[in-house]
């Protein structure tokens, strides 16, 4: 009978406390009856190891008790699904931020060993994508424990379904696209420090003041954007803010481009020992390439602007 | 071949386990305890494994399908289970749908004959 006891009590630590005594009280009967009728059978007590082996027979103890839990999922069937989507978004963003960041710290870095600087960014990429998995599980089985059932909650409809001939982007085009605006996001507030260019021995470049005044508008611009860009990802059917939210980012940004112009510089050359009339040429050569720059991209920009504005409009008259 | 084995394994168990409450719910038009709902189910060629009976017996009961109480028999404290008014009718209806099934089975299975 001590066997049955330490097994009872083995399952009774595994039990919800309110109905502990009850379940116990129940399964120790179960067990006395066989026990009863194998004894019974054979005419003699059962020894201890064939009690052993009846209560093997009977089950794990974990198991025994886990089947009196009301949930027997951590993540159930309902929402497995809809886990398994948010994973693998979050998993390709994770990866693609990781990857921006890591290549962005390798090209601005200015020094020589630009692979060891890459690779030595992109060590943090597996505690990056396990700490995510962990927190989406986490809230995953929360919802579970609170009887969430998102196919009767969120309301689903046919009509926003993509069409067949919407030219979507791959899955791994869109992270990309939003990773990349995550990046630009946390970096632009200052989140992750990536290094600019630094020069050289007698001079070094840093951003025109112009880049402070238009901190909040280039901050609007992007958050703009990774909105664009998470709307094309996951609801391709809402044409009508898409359309909205790529003329506005598209005229911002040539409202945007153009203040950057008008300042006349990109970067200031500032000399640590390089002569005067030096460090002036450098300046201007600078600035020339920069307003060349401006000016294409001005125009690749307006054709864009354009072209969504006029999206927009056939949208809403037609 | 094993994999078929395997598949068949699968869905007779898939099977059964959805008939199970029913079994239950009609083995309980008589009061009996645990032990001997098993064996009579066991009888009847139903047999289930305690492990998923005793949950199953408290969930019903918390639906209010059955009545409990605890007696002593034999020098044992028991449990004695019974089917509820509320689950006289619902076996009713169960076992309507019970049959529907059964008779769509069956003229499924005349018809590709």
């Amino acid at each position: 009978m001590e066997l049955i006891d330490r097994y009872l009590h083995a399952i009774r630590r595994n039990l919800p406390e309110a109905k502990a005594e009850d379940i116990v009280a129940e399964l120790r009967d179960e067990l006395m009856s066989r026990v009863e009728d194998r004894e019974e059978g054979m005419g003699r007590a059962l020894d201890k190891a064939e009690t052993g082996a009846l209560l093997r027979d009977f089950g794990h103890p974990l198991v025994v008790a886990a089947r009196f839990r009301t949930h027997q999922y951590l993540i159930g069937p309902g929402l497995f699904p809809f886990y398994l989507s948010v994973m693998r978004i979050v998993g390709m963003i994770v990866v693609a931020i990781v990857l921006a960041i890591s290549i962005g710290k390798a090209v601005m870095s200015g020094e020589g060993d630009m692979l060891r600087i890459w690779v030595d960014s992109m060590s943090g990429i597996f505690e990056a994508v396990l700490v995510n998995a962990a927190i989406v599980t986490i809230v995953f089985a929360v919802l579970e424990r609170a009887n969430f059932k998102p196919g009767d909650t969120l309301e689903w409809k046919p009509d926003e379904l993509p069409d067949v001939l919407d030219k979507q982007p791959g899955p791994w085009a869109s992270a990309a696209e939003v990773a990349l605006s995550i990046a630009f996001i946390l970096w632009w507030t200052g989140v992750i420090a990536v290094p600019w260019v630094r020069g050289d021995a007698d001079f070094h470049l840093q951003p025109s003041p112009i880049f402070t005044e238009l901190f909040v508008p280039i901050l609007i611009l992007a958050s703009v954007r990774l909105v664009h860009n998470l709307i094309q990802w996951l609801r391709p059917r809402w044409k009508t803010v898409m359309g909205l939210t790529n003329a506005v980012t598209a005229l911002g940004g040539l409202a945007i481009l153009m203040l950057i112009y008008q300042s006349g510089q990109l970067v200031t050359v500032v000399s640590t020992g390089m002569a005067a009339e030096q460090t002036l040429k450098l300046q201007e050569s600078l600035d020339l390439s920069f307003r060349i720059a401006v000016i294409v991209i001005a125009v690749v920009w307006s054709f864009q602007a354009l072209g969504a504005v006029w999206k927009l409009v056939r949208r809403r008259n037609g | 071949m094993p994999a078929d084995e395997d598949i068949y394994e699968k869905l007779r168990v898939e099977l059964r386990r959805g008939s199970l409450v029913l079994a239950v719910l009609c083995a309980l038009r008589e009061e009996r305890y645990g032990y001997t709902l098993r064996q009579s189910l066991a009888d009847a060629g139903l047999p289930i494994d305690e492990g998923a009976l005793y949950p199953l017996l408290r969930r019903l009961e918390s639906q209010g399908l059955l009545t409990s109480e605890w007696r002593e028999e034999a020098r044992r404290n028991k449990r004695f289970y019974r089917l509820s008014p509320d689950g006289e009718d619902l076996l009713a209806q169960l076992l309507g749908e019970w049959n529907s099934i059964s008779d769509s089975i069956l003229r499924l299975n005349e018809g590709t004959k």
